[in-house]
């Protein structure tokens, strides 16, 4: 499976309903060994309707300047949600499977660590 | 770098790879991921480049345009992209590190294209230029 | 003069930016139409200008990475490819306006026909890219350029009434038998001029080529603040010129020779000669700008190995890009096409392109997953944002005000 195949696909709840797209792809290293080091295993994914809005970094990492940019992007990325690996019923070219009709907000990267 | 957390294309994806002299290799195009039968989570297996991984991304027409510009120009057709294990990566920052030489990629056919049949045969192409 | 050598750089790039050939006619042409009242938009080119090409700067030393890396990486690669196609459109044009722009300044000395020379400027500028190391390139043609001071040693010389000069820059009015639409375009004209796409393409691959890091700060900031103002200033100087002999007579700038003309005027043959040097260096300086920028925007966008800091074979598809933009070049100058019309039209172009390349400068000066401490300061930010919108308004009314004034005639 490639990325090209998950980013963008459509992220459907169990009844049939659209969530949004896959807007981008929440990694861990914490995955099986590969060489030297964990591999970088899927955590989630963020899901929202906005593409460049949220590959910018104000939504979910700390970048958050200049203010007005900040104000207007934030804005336009504010209902991106994040579907956890767990709640991931089916993953299929262009098309994801949720369990949960309901999403939760997209945890915060800082420095490579989620904050909570 | 264990327990570190990145986005995909926030933080990897489209990136430059240098090799292990600074040497520039290529951009990631894409990624690919194994997905394990038992439900765990899918992981990145290898970095993928080259027209063929960077098509599918752009899509459409515009996807089918740049693979024809590249076959035009004598890349390969078998639309296979070029590959990078995983297992070479040794940093993901503002470029993406790995432990090997350029030479020793083999990623980038139409470089060696470029350089067989065009560059090489200009004087001065193996001099430094100071 | 150590100090000097070190920030030519900045000098080209911003020679290359502000009296290439077409701005060499468009600021001459400007002081002959519309006098003085115009260089308020020269001192905003130049601060905004100086703005992003300090953050392009910065996050190359800080990063390694040059400008349209980030274009790509920010904008994903669809929107990035656009803003590709976009801006080597803009070069290609420039690069055959500034192959012609040499062989026209040669066509000043010689008075033959400058046709003539363009296979042979062709062929040097790709022997410097393909020889000459990247320091000692933007020396020569650095430091040569600034020949082109002469304009503001004739400007001295021909005396003029300072007050009226200065009361037309700081009490901006448009000349009566001027349309304000016609003002307006070239105010857009200039502006585009000052903060061109490849001035930051070439700057921030210039910082790269140059190996600067983060040591190196205040060195890449002294090579912004004095190169853009100069080239500001060079803009202005020529300007004033035209303002001063052709605006009360009447008479409209329409060829270099006529640029030249307040200069002969004041300063005689030596006055001609340090001009036809600056003009050839200037515009040979703009083709090496231009001709490097495609290279660099195509192989950052591809991931290619770019640059003069490595043999030509271990940067094949660069050295390849370079030469095919050079061949297209010579191509669009031996239609015969007015180059200078051909810069005009690109300037509106690349004003266009300019929110895509300048955004993502932005972000990324911002994001301390790239930049650690040396993110923006707010005061840059709040500047920044000013020009965003400005950049923004600028690209959205460039291509009507083009069409309304039939290109400002």
């Amino acid at each position: 499976m490639r990325a090209a195949d998950v980013l963008g696909a459509e992220v459907l709840g169990p009844d049939g309903v659209r969530l949004g797209k896959v807007l981008d792809i929440r990694l861990v290293q914490d995955g099986p060994m590969l060489g030297a080091d964990c591999a970088l295993r899927i955590e989630g994914f963020v899901v929202g309707k906005r593409w460049l809005a949220s590959h910018l970094g104000y939504d979910r990492a700390n970048v958050n300047g200049p203010a007005l940019v900040n104000a207007v992007v934030q804005r336009l990325s504010a209902d991106n949600r994040f579907l956890s690996w767990d709640d991931v019923a089916q993953l299929a070219p262009g098309r994801v499977e949720a369990r949960v009709s309901q999403l939760g907000p997209v945890p915060t990267l800082v420095d490579g660590q989620i904050k909570t | 770098m264990t327990g570190r957390a990145l986005d995909l294309t926030l933080h990897l994806l489209d990136r430059q790879v240098l090799d292990q002299d600074g040497g520039m290799v290529c951009n990631v195009d894409d990624v690919e991921f194994l997905v394990p039968d038992d439900g765990a989570p899918p992981y990145i297996t290898t970095l993928l480049t080259g027209p063929a991984a960077l098509a599918p991304r752009l899509g459409g027409l515009l996807g089918r345009w740049v693979l024809s510009a590249y076959q035009l120009l004598g890349e390969r057709h078998d639309k296979e992209p070029d590959r990078i294990p995983y297992e070479l990566v040794t940093d993901i920052a503002a470029s993406v590190k790995v432990s090997r030489t350029r030479a020793e990629m083999g990623v980038h056919p139409g470089e060696d294209r470029a350089r067989q049949y065009f560059v090489d045969r200009i004087p001065g192409a193996r001099h430094e230029s100071s | 003069m150590k100090k000097m050598l070190q920030v030519t750089l900045g000098i080209l790039t911003a020679i290359g930016g502000f009296v290439d050939i077409g701005d060499l006619v468009a600021n001459a042409l400007v002081g002959s139409r519309f006098g003085m009242s115009l260089a308020w938009v020269v001192v905003v080119g130049v601060i905004g200008i100086c703005l992003y090409a300090e953050m392009a700067g910065r996050v190359a030393a800080v990063t390694g990475r040059a400008v349209f890396d980030l274009v790509r990486e920010r904008m994903g690669p669809r929107t990035a490819l656009l803003n590709l196609a976009a801006s080597n459109l803009v070069n290609l044009l420039t690069l055959a306006a500034e192959v012609a722009g040499v062989a026209l300044a040669l066509q000043l000395a010689t008075s033959v026909s400058y046709l003539l020379f363009v296979p042979m400027v062709a062929f040097l500028v790709w022997f410097v890219i393909w020889r000459m190391p990247f320091e000692q390139m933007e020396r020569m043609f650095g430091l040569a350029g600034l020949a082109l001071l002469v304009f503001a040693v004739a400007l001295w010389q021909l005396g003029p009434d300072w007050g009226s000069l200065v009361h037309q820059a700081t009490h901006p009015t448009v000349q009566s038998g001027e349309g304000h639409p016609t003002y307006w375009y070239y105010a857009i004209a200039l502006f585009g001029a000052a903060m061109t796409p490849y001035e930051v393409f070439f700057f921030s691959s210039g910082a790269v080529e140059e190996k600067w890091s983060t040591k190196d700060l205040n060195l890449e900031r002294a090579n912004v603040y004095v190169g853009f103002p100069l080239g500001g200033l060079l803009s202005i100087a020529i300007a004033a010129t035209t303002a001063v002999v052709f605006l009360p007579r009447g008479i409209e700038v329409e060829h270099l020779s006529q640029v030249a003309l307040p200069t002969v005027m004041a300063l005689g043959k030596v006055g001609l000669a340090l001009l036809i040097l600056g003009f050839v260096a200037a515009t040979f300086g703009a083709a090496l700008e231009t001709t490097l920028s495609s290279g660099y925007a195509v192989s950052q966008y591809f991931g290619w190995q770019w640059g003069k800091l490595v043999k030509p074979k271990d940067a094949a598809r660069f050295h390849a890009v370079v030469l095919l933009s050079l061949i297209l070049g010579v191509m669009i100058v031996l239609t015969t096409l007015d180059p200078i019309k051909v810069t005009e039209y690109s300037l509106v172009f690349s004003a266009v392109a300019l929110p895509l390349t300048y955004f993502p400068i932005l972000v990324v000066a911002n994001d301390p997953g790239y930049m650690k401490d040396k993110v923006n300061s707010r005061f840059s930010n709040t500047l920044a944002t000013a020009y965003l919108i400005l950049i923004t308004v600028v690209a959205v009314a460039a291509i009507p005000l083009m069409i309304a004034t039939k290109a400002g005639q």
